[in-house]
């Protein structure tokens, strides 16, 4: 791949980020603050006192200990981020192939020397690695106010920070297993997005009602038709059971990439994703 | 074949759906898949979510 | 002179109604063509099909290549502006001109803000918070700074008014048009381009009625400000149209020798717009 190869993909991812910035960053930034503005609430509704004690348990508690080992303990808060996070690329997996279209651009997208393959390609690149980077980026500034916040309250209440600072590296840890947890997740759920992405280029009003109907059409017919259930078997196995999405431990994420599951969706979904580079050529 | 397939949207997405559920039903057939959940191998979920004050007394009497 | 436009039997149809009825096209490298036509005549989707977005059948090379296998390819070579405001609304005036420089390897930055520097556009505004000239003066520039074979407006002018207008097409052919680049222009508006054309067609419910040079318009078509003694043997030389001018009748003829037409009355080279009417009018009572 040559320099201006490169260059080319990065302004599409660019475009991409601009475009629906709302989703990749306004709506962690806002549910940071949220966080932000409860956990002040509940510091002011506690004693000081109250609050030396439990640092100095957290203290003792993270002192010594491997902040990878300990990582897992801060994913609970994370969770949160990672529900807006499949929430807002849905939203954005059923509107980016649409809102083009709906609003006329796409004539200029078109009239540019970029193939349909790159197109598509920049969203699923998007929601499978950029989205979480912004989404991981908000939660580190959240963890480092945090710990300003604690670090002051440990100096004036002469609190050991020692363990506190083990604390902070747990904290970062996390921050990995987050991302590679979002990142196996959509890859795992790669046939939902290409579904997505075929309909939202697909459709000439409502992708979202497309999909939907479709798929509950499609369901029906299999039954119908061989008399079995792989369609809604496929979709049940993939989409209950929240452990699925949530890497709790370093040494499982190999095994979740690679096996037989995880190889036989992303076929499948490159199926879908090939059928919305196709219907790309039709835009009127 | 090609002009067929790509001769409009609807003919383009009648396609696709048909390859997509031929694969899933091909290896559903083949590999005998029924509705399971995958199991997730995940050490630390129940002792946040259900024993939470005790995984705070084990780690902190050590 | 070699083609840059090669096109043979498009046909493109929606339904039962017929957007394209055959067309052949052949557009002469470095000619500026206007492609015109009333409202529905098949204009859009002509140049559409021109650029890879619209599929057609029949046989089609623009710039050596087939559009509807490779676009993307194509558009290294071919600009493309369509009726205004198509421009991505959320996009600010620099963050055009970044996305082109970065997609487009034959785009000059520097050229971009010299057009730029020229007009009232804000580099740091959104799209949506233009006016709609400005955001054509904006497309403008940035095709302009980009060094391609085929430049194709589709009624770029809709919508403005006579000052942007003017100004427009003054910019296209002082500062872009060398004799070796080709654009094609679709309008409606007649008048407006008449004096920038080199070649001429006109289309018609998804049929070309006329191709020609701007040059041999004047010795094809004639018309004729026809004596009141005269009009039965001006009618039996088939004129193409008759309209009344000055309480006089005034006949258009479509290839009759000029001597022939000299006994009937003063001659006159039809404008384009007159022209186009006579054409449009012969074709609906044809």
């Amino acid at each position: 791949m040559d320099k201006f190869t490169l260059f080319q993909f990065y302004a599409l991812l660019k475009r991409e980020f601009l475009e629906h910035r709302n989703l990749f960053l306004g709506a962690p930034a806002v549910l940071a603050a949220l966080i932000l503005v409860a956990a002040i609430w509940i510091a002011s509704q506690l004693e000081q006192a109250e609050i030396v004690k439990g640092m100095e348990y957290l203290s003792v508690l993270f002192d010594g200990l491997s902040p990878f080992d300990m990582a897992p303990f801060f994913m609970m808060l994370a969770i949160p981020f990672m529900i807006t996070l499949y929430i807002c690329s849905l939203i954005y997996l059923v509107n980016t192939l649409f809102q083009d279209r709906k609003e006329m651009s796409v004539l200029f997208w078109q009239s540019m020397p970029v193939s349909n393959f790159k197109t598509v390609l920049s969203k699923v690149v998007t929601v499978v690695v950029v989205a979480p980077i912004f989404y991981v980026a908000i939660i580190f500034a959240l963890y480092l106010v945090g710990m300003i916040w604690l670090t002051v309250l440990g100096l004036i209440n002469g609190v050991d920070l020692v363990g506190i600072g083990w604390m902070f590296l747990a904290a970062i840890a996390s921050l990995l297993l987050i991302y590679l947890s979002t990142f196996i997740a959509s890859l795992w759920l790669f046939p939902t997005l290409g579904w997505l992405l075929l309909f939202s280029a697909f459709a000439r009003k409502t992708p979202a009602l497309w999909a939907i109907g479709v798929f509950i059409l499609v369901g029906f017919l299999e039954d119908f038709m061989f008399g079995s259930q792989y369609l809604a078997n496929w979709v049940e196995s993939r989409a209950t059971n929240p452990n699925q999405y949530l890497i709790f431990d370093f040494h499982n994420v190999l095994d979740r990439l690679f096996n037989y599951d995880m190889l036989f969706g992303l076929i499948v979904g490159s199926i879908l994703v090939a059928g919305a580079v196709y219907m790309r050529r039709f835009i009127d | 074949m090609k002009n067929i397939i790509l001769k409009n949207r609807y003919t383009l997405l009648i396609t696709v759906l048909i390859v997509y559920m031929g694969v899933l039903v091909t290896e559903g057939a083949i590999t005998g898949r029924e509705a399971r959940v995958f199991d997730f191998e995940n050490p630390y979920f129940d002792l946040n979510i259900n024993n939470l004050e005790e995984f705070f007394e084990i780690e902190v009497e050590r | 002179m070699t083609n840059i436009v090669e096109a043979t039997a498009l046909v493109k149809s929606y339904g039962n109604f017929k957007a394209l009825d055959g067309v052949d096209l052949a557009i002469p490298s470095g000619s500026i063509s206007g492609l015109i036509g009333p409202n529905g005549a098949g204009k859009t989707t002509t140049l559409k099909s021109l650029i890879g977005l619209c599929d057609v059948e029949g046989e089609l090379v623009v710039a050596g290549r087939d559009p509807r296998v490779s676009r993307h390819k194509l558009m290294e070579d071919v600009c493309f502006i369509a009726d205004v405001g198509i421009l991505p609304k959320w996009f600010t005036v620099n963050q055009v001109i970044d996305y082109v420089e970065a997609v487009h390897p034959r785009f000059d930055r520097k050229k971009a803000e010299k057009f730029l520097s020229t007009t009232d556009i804000p580099a740091k505004k959104r799209i949506k918070n233009l006016s709609k000239g400005m955001v054509t003066q904006l497309h403008l520039a940035m095709v302009m700074s980009i060094d391609v074979k085929l430049l194709v407006l589709d009624e770029p002018t809709l919508g403005l008014d006579i000052i942007y207008r003017k100004e427009f097409y003054d910019r296209l052919l002082n500062d872009y048009y060398d004799g070796n680049r080709t654009i094609i222009i679709s309008t409606h508006q007649v008048e407006e381009i008449e004096t920038l054309l080199s070649h001429l067609v006109f289309i018609n419910k998804g049929k070309i009625v006329l191709d020609s040079q701007m040059s041999d318009i004047a010795e094809i078509y004639t018309e004729v400000l026809v004596d009141a003694d005269m009009v039965q043997q001006a009618d039996e030389l088939k004129p193409i149209h008759i309209r009344t001018l000055l309480g006089k009748k005034s006949y258009t003829f479509e290839a009759v020798d000029k001597a022939q037409l000299q006994e009937l009355g003063e001659l006159y080279t039809p404008s384009v717009a007159d022209l186009f009417v006579a054409k449009m009018s012969e074709d609906r009572h044809g």
